[in-house]
């Protein structure tokens, strides 16, 4: 059990110094641990169980589709429960074939997001300014709520970036240096923001429950949201398909645990190292993704090793040698052992996120509020002078950004973190955590608030408590939507753009994108609104399923009937092979029937090499009138699965 | 069978006569020549060159120059695989063996995952080993790691069916600090395009051992061997196939497929795994491996089950795919397929594996203010030092040295192998050499008044006169050896001289000039060597000889008497308890007669005391004990303790030991004791104490300890036992087979060296004490969940010690002749190799050791 307390005229001595001060000053620790008898983080640990539940709350869009919203309990000002995400899936083609659903999620709001002033973007375009004004937009649409990601259109993104990017290096670039420096700077700060968003909802996904119930989300479908956030972060990700989307997924957070793994440890044995104490903090309930370093001005400093090295990975001051701890005046903490004598006092020194790569990252620095700000500043001025003011290429002036490079390199490998757009997501992801935090001890979570707000660089971003507090406004405006049927129009055109991408080639693929890049996403083609669409496209989706799973066993290697249930198989050759009954394409005939032909050679089971041969005979260009008639006696839905 | 063996002796035999005809891997046939060529032609798409480089391990120069560093980055994280040397072609059955080497693989993680049944396939997880080696072969339920569950000696185990030699993943010679690291792969593979290495350096130490591998059992075009621990050349056409063909369009698929570049680690991969199914279709194959250590590295990394089983779901399609071809083969090559780790993982979910410093305590003033020898640099220091792949000896400074500030480099006095994370390796410089370099700085210096200047200067002479006996005794022996060495060198010289300048093509192909730079290899580590122990001789006998005016101040350099570099003998367990690590705060003092008084004048550390009262400071985890220290094993001098050959003793602290004792029939048991002393005279005593619960190995309170019905557990524990007897009742218990692995590990090594037929005596004899000289002082043992890995953080788990989690793996087996089966009787490394051998029909190293599969 710790006890804290704000001082705000007295400071703690150092025990090298004076015994007297430490003496004194446990004194009024004593008295102010009795009057302000105030929540320890051990107590708030506790607390925290109690703030751990995210849940999802479903809210019918349509027949077939649903929007899911990921709650905070109890996360508001007022302990209300606040809305945070929300996920728009389609149902239509819902086949819960042995836990295997084929529902598609198509569109992710962001509930705290808020759209940009005209104030804001102005300052976004000044060249050097790095400091928030205001709180950001208070605005909510009474109409209709933008999604923040296209889930069905991941290429979107990364034509119209690629675009801006060209834009830039080809036209703004050659201008004038005042017009490059402005179009630079708020590019870079759009980017920025856009990145913090999309770190916030990952972190809110990250901490959100899945199963099988038809209110949550599934694992898989966690992970194909979350690879998707990730690569709108790579120049390219949009490019990568579905099918490797959940894949890509899976990896990011077997690496994100990873590095968490690694530098909780990492900051735990530097803490022993030095002689502070390590303490995981849990946040809002994202649990052991943080946390403090404790030094204790009477404990013994470590001797034996250059501890150099340690303070740089640490990001901090020397406290042994640091003369303001003698007079300190922010937060502590006192360690009641339960033996009734006065324990250790304890001076929080950082607060550190662990999902950094390389190094814990320094987040919060009790000890100097502009320490982090500094650097920050520092990172945006270099760039902005050499790619707004100089103008320096990476074509033409590779040479510096070798050399800039290599002198990043060489830092890091001494533990500083140089990647700007990393560090810029574990800031976007504590700052939130912080505003829906209720379990830390009050003062010392308003102190982390006002450190953090102080590191707060962009023009363009809004404060994080500004966004929470309207998320339910926009929760409400969505609900609406969804109610009054403007959800279900959209995933009605969503459709039909689906459908008339079928069966489309590579070249007509692209030439669509670049329309609709082109037409600023005014156009995108879609099939007419027909009564046939919804069978047509389920029948597509179920085939699309069950080509990839056929696809899958028989890249495999070996018998298919090994690693999947045979039964399983022929259901899922039987289903293509109906749908294929109805599909003209040629290049999908041509596909289906590669892979059930590599079926056919692959498995020894009879039943599987027999349902091949009938279905490779269905799908024969010459016997298309034969499934004309097999469409007739066996329309889709009666045929068999295995539950 | 037995030519074989004589051959692959013979390559190793130092001067002697048969040393021309060189070898194991000496000339294959002139037949096999060109079947080895024809053979990697067909695996070889770019061509006849290619294929002409291919299985001759000789790196096309233009090359290697070209790709060196994208090689070894390759290389480092997956593996080429390479082609054994040669032994004489028997006339063996035509059974083809594949094995899946995994390294770190946890047979009871393995065994829940193939247990658990996917809900989208209505499988196993683990299709594909669930149907090979649960539904068709043979699956060894209770597998353990002999000894320590380390990498290098359980690997050269389950490679040799010999007992191991080698005793950690990196070995210090004592006297010369030469530095065994036997998981650096890039000294030797950048030796291997400089032709300066041919061989790993574990392999290298076996076979001067003259313990051969398991391939060594096969003609050299019989042989594929992938890239691993114990690795006999390399093969570099995998990565020009990598580098020149798929790089490419490698890397713009990876693009589209997930955003980003491909894993060079899985380039390799890809394509060892294409090219060992390439050479399955060869019938002439007998053997193949397949090294994978994602998993191992995985286990280091996270402790989240399902990032572990997505790997194993990788493994079981790679085993499905290898199966199928193994199937595809079948009328032409029958095959086994054979799935073995070498050790578990000590990697539980939810709970992070703990560090604790080693160096920092033995640099901190408590711990002795030691300058620290390490193999890598410590992660935590963010060097960029750290980079260097070729590092194998980092010393770290203490600040608070008491006599060496400054002399860092050259006198690093405690050497710490750390590489094995549940278990390290301490060396500490002679006590007694301490003391006398002490005193030499003392007397070097002008600060002794003329009393104290006579005194100390009679104690230096004092404790050299202790040692004269022993000294003296070890130079003659050391002399003498490497006198023989000397005769060896000449020998080789002469061989060497009379090799042909330039190397026709045909002899390349036929491996001659490799043959000859492995000659040269060895010629050259010899002299190395030899100049190394003559230094050190140089340096005892100066010592020996040494006089010293005690009126004046010493003016003689204390390097040319205390060797640098160097530790000296090794500290007897008295010296441990009582370890000079500097001058007292006295300064020299004098007794009564006028003499030096030793025990005032030096400032000692127990050691074992040290050790096991360590307490962390940052210990978050409830599921952790808060001393990270289990305990410390120490080989006794034999004969100390009665009715036993050989005594080790395990103590967690004074009051909670335990004396493991071997007697002359190798049956063990183990008795509790408590404080355990060393006297002077190298006696020791012990009290005894009837058994309990909260001893070393926990043995005693352990529910799943197996003693036969109706015997009395203390009865049982402290009476006699064979190994199998004791492993089969403990091998379920949380120490699983500590009673066994202990003796394994601290038994005296040079008695498992039984060098090559036709060695000299006095060789083989060298070759043993150099074994021996790798011997640590202290073996310190990691609580549950806690490690003492410096170089990277490991909070997903490790291994190294004798938990049953850490020591329990996989041994399974399926295909031509092997029946279905479970076997649960527990076994362990040395029976792999012999089992192995058997079932193909070649010679047994241990014939008592073949697991009967009927």
């Amino acid at each position: 059990m710790s006890k804290y307390a704000l001082q705000d005229g007295s400071g703690i001595a150092n025990n090298s110094q004076s015994s007297l001060m430490i003496r004194a000053l446990r004194v009024e620790i004593l008295v102010v641990a009795a009057l302000m008898p105030l929540q320890g983080i051990a107590a708030a640990a506790m607390a925290e169980n109690n703030q751990t539940a995210y849940y999802w709350k479903a809210t019918e869009a349509s027949e077939s589709a649903q929007l899911l919203t990921l709650f905070c309990k109890s996360c508001s000002v007022n302990r209300s429960d606040v809305p945070l995400v929300a996920v728009l899936r389609d149902r239509l083609a819902a086949n819960d074939r042995d836990g295997v659903t084929n529902d598609r999620l198509t569109d992710v709001w962001l509930l705290s997001y808020s759209p940009l002033t005209l104030y804001g973007r102005l300052l976004g375009a000044v060249p050097f300014f790095y400091w928030r004004v205001g709180q950001g937009s208070s605005s909510v649409p009474r109409n209709s709520l933008k999604p923040f990601m296209d889930l069905t259109a991941p290429e979107h993104p990364v034509v119209s970036g690629v675009g801006r990017d060209l834009l830039q290096t080809m036209m703004l670039d050659t201008t004038f240096m005042p017009i490059r420096a402005s179009s630079r700077a708020y590019r870079s700060n759009e980017v920025d923001r856009e990145r913090r968003h999309l770190e916030v909802v990952i972190s809110y996904l990250r901490a959100a429950p899945t199963g099988e119930e038809a209110n949550e989300i599934t694992n898989a479908q966690r992970d194909f949201l979350l690879a998707r956030l990730e690569l709108r972060k790579r120049l390219l990700g949009g490019l990568v398909a579905d099918r490797d989307a959940r894949r890509v997924g899976e990896e990011a957070g077997f690496e994100q645990e990873r590095v968490r793994s690694r530098n909780w440890e990492s900051l735990r044995e530097c803490a022993e190292k030095t002689g502070l104490s390590f303490e995981p903090i849990n946040v809002a309930g994202i649990q052991g993704q943080y946390a403090l370093l404790w030094f204790s001005p009477t404990g013994s400093k470590p001797q034996g090793n250059d501890l150099g090295p340690m303070w740089k990975v640490l990001n901090l001051r020397n406290p042994w040698t640091d003369n303001r701890l003698r007079n300190w005046k922010g937060p502590y903490k006192v360690l009641d052992d339960g033996s009734g004598a006065h324990g250790e006092t304890l001076i929080p020194l950082g607060v550190y996120s662990l999902n950094y790569p390389l190094t814990p990252l320094l987040l919060v620095d009790f000890r100097d509020n502009l320490h982090l700000r500094k650097y920050e500043m520092a990172q945006r001025t270099i760039n902005e002078i050499v790619s707004g003011v100089i103008g320096l290429s990476h074509f033409t002036n590779w040479y510096f950004y070798a050399g800039a490079f290599a002198y990043d390199f060489v830092v890091a490998r001494h533990g500083t973190a140089t990647n700007q757009g990393e560090r810029l997501d574990s800031y976007s992801s504590f700052r939130t955590a912080l505003a829906l935090d209720h379990s830390l001890d009050p003062k010392l979570r308003s102190e982390m608030e006002r450190r953090m707000d102080s590191i707060a660089v962009n023009p363009l971003d809004g404060s994080p408590a500004r966004e929470v507090e309207l998320a339910q406004s926009r929760f409400q405006v969505l609900e609406e939507e969804a109610k009054n049927g403007k959800l279900a129009q959209h995933v009605d055109e969503q459709r039909r753009a689906e459908l008339a991408g079928y069966g489309r080639g590579h070249g007509s693929e692209v030439f669509q994108v670049l329309l609709h890049a082109g037409s600023f996403g005014l156009y995108t083609k879609r099939a007419k609104p027909d009564a046939d669409n919804l069978e047509a496209l389920r029948r597509n989706r179920q085939m699309e399923a069950n080509l990839e799973l056929l696809d899958r066993l028989t890249e495999s290697g070996g018998r298919p009937e090994l690693v999947f249930d045979s039964l399983r198989i022929q259901n899922s050759v039987k289903e293509l092979a109906s749908s294929l009954s109805y599909a003209t394409e040629r290049g999908i005939r041509a596909h289906a029937e590669r892979t059930l032909k590599r079926l056919q050679v692959a498995t020894q089971d009879a039943s599987v090499q027999q349902e091949c041969g009938s279905a490779l005979n269905l799908i024969s260009p010459k016997e298309m009138n034969i499934a004309a008639s097999v469409r007739a006696a066996a329309p889709l839905h009666s045929i068999p699965t295995v539950k | 069978m037995s030519g074989s063996s004589v051959n692959v002796h013979n390559r190793l035999a130092p001067g002697g006569a048969t040393v021309g005809a060189f070898a194991r891997s000496s000339e294959p046939p002139r037949r096999l020549v060109h079947s080895s060529v024809n053979a990697h032609n067909r695996l070889a798409p770019g061509g006849a060159t290619v294929g002409a480089f291919a299985r001759s391990s000789e790196p096309p120069r233009r090359l290697v120059r070209s790709f060196l560093f994208l090689s070894i980055c390759l290389v480092i994280l997956c593996g080429g695989f390479t082609p054994a040397r040669a032994a004489d072609i028997s006339p063996s059955p035509k059974l083809r063996i594949f094995i899946v080497k995994v390294d770190g693989l946890n047979a009871d993680l393995l065994f829940q995952a193939m247990d658990q049944l996917d809900r989208e396939s209505g499988k196993s997880t683990l299709p594909w080993i669930s149907h090979i080696f649960r539904d068709n072969g043979v699956v060894f339920r209770n597998f353990y790691t002999r000894g320590v569950s380390l990498s290098a000696p359980s690997w050269s185990m389950l490679d040799t069916g010999h007992h191991t030699v080698i005793r950690g993943n990196v070995e210090y010679d004592r006297y010369t600090g030469y530095v065994y690291d036997y998981l650096n792969f890039f000294p030797f593979y950048i030796g291997n395009a400089r032709q300066h290495r041919e061989d790993m350096p574990g392999v290298q130490v076996l076979d001067r051992a003259g313990i051969p591998l398991l391939i060594d059992a096969y003609a050299y075009p019989e042989v594929f061997q992938s890239f691993q621990l114990f690795q006999r050349g390399i093969h570099w056409s995998t990565l020009e196939r990598i580098l020149g063909t798929h790089l490419l369009s490698k890397s713009l698929s990876s693009i589209l497929e997930n955003g980003g570049a491909p894993s060079a680690s899985e380039l390799l991969a890809e394509q060892t795994e294409k090219d060992l199914i390439a050479t399955m279709q060869m019938p002439e194959v007998l053997y193949l491996d397949y090294y994978n250590g994602d998993i191992d590295h995985e286990g280091h990394a996270t402790n989240q089950p399902e990032a572990l089983v997505d790997k194993l779901k990788r493994l079981d399609a790679f085993v499905g795919r290898i199966w199928a071809a193994t199937q595809a083969t079948r009328a032409t090559s029958p095959s086994i397929l054979v799935m073995i780790s070498d050790h578990g993982m000590n990697n539980v979910p939810k709970v992070f594996s703990q560090g604790f410093s080693l160096p920092d305590l033995l640099s901190s003033p408590q711990g002795g203010g030691h300058h620290v020898v390490t193999n890598r640099y410590q992660l935590s220091d963010y060097k960029l030092k750290g980079l260097n792949p070729l590092v194998q000896r980092v010393i770290t400074p203490s600040t608070a040295s008491p006599y060496l500030a400054g002399e860092s480099s050259r006198y690093p006095t405690a050497w710490l192998d750390l590489d094995g994370n549940e278990r390290a390796s301490l060396h500490l410089r002679n006590s007694d050499v301490n003391k006398i370099h002490i005193l030499l700085l003392q007397l070097s210096g002008t600060q002794l008044n003329p009393i104290a200047r006579r005194a100390a200067t009679k104690g230096v002479l004092a404790i050299i006169e202790r040692h004269r006996a022993e000294w003296s005794s070890e130079c003659d022996e050391l002399s003498a050896e490497v006198g023989a060495l000397e005769q060896a060198i000449r020998q080789r010289q002469n061989d060497i001289g009379q090799q042909p300048n330039k190397w026709t093509k045909e002899q390349i192909v036929r491996g001659e000039r490799v043959k000859a730079r492995q000659l040269a290899n060895q010629l050259q580590d010899w002299q190395h060597e030899r100049s190394a122990y003559r230094s050190y001789l140089d340096h005892v006998r100066a010592l020996l000889n040494l006089k010293i005016d005690p009126e004046r101040p010493f003016t003689r350099k204390v390097s040319d008497f205390v060797a640098e570099l160097s530790l000296g003998d090794s500290n007897t367990l008295r010296q441990l308890e009582h370890y000079v690590v500097g001058l007292s705060g006295d300064g020299v003092v004098i007794d009564e007669h006028g003499a030096l008084d030793e025990e005032r004048s030096f400032r000692y550390v127990n050691y074992f005391a040290l050790l096991s009262s360590q307490r962390v400071r940052n210990n978050p985890q409830p599921a952790l004990p808060p001393q990270p220290i289990d305990f410390v094993v120490l080989p006794l001098p034999s004969n100390s303790v009665r009715d036993a050959r050989q005594a080790y003793w395990v103590s967690a602290d004074e009051d909670n030991q335990l004396l493991v004792l071997v007697n002359d029939r190798c049956d063990l048991t183990v008795r509790p004791i408590r404080r355990l002393r060393q006297d002077a005279n190298g006696l020791v005593s012990f009290e005894s104490q009837p058994w309990r619960a909260g001893l070393p190995l926990h043995l005693f309170e352990d529910e799943k300890l197996q003693v036969p019905p109706g015997s009395n557990r203390a009865e049982w524990l402290s009476a006699w036992h064979s190994e199998q007897e004791w492993l089969r009742a403990t091998h379920e218990c949380f120490y699983s087979n500590a009673v066994i692995g202990i003796p394994e590990q601290f038994s005296p090594v040079g008695d498992n060296v039984p060098g090559v037929p036709g060695e000299p005596p006095l060789l083989l004899r060298y070759e043993r004490h150099r074994r021996e000289l790798v011997r640590p002082d202290i073996q310190i043992f990691a609580s549950d969940h806690w490690n003492f890995n410096a170089r990277n953080f490991n909070p997903g788990g490790n291994h190294g010690a004798f938990f049953r989690i850490s020591t329990h793996s996989v041994w399974m087996m399926a295909g031509q002749g092997i029946p279905v089966k479970t076997i649960t009787e527990p076994n362990d490394s040395l029976n792999f190799a012999s089992t192995i051998l058997k079932l193909v029909g070649k010679n047994v190293p241990l014939p008592d050791r073949v697991v009967d599969l009927q």
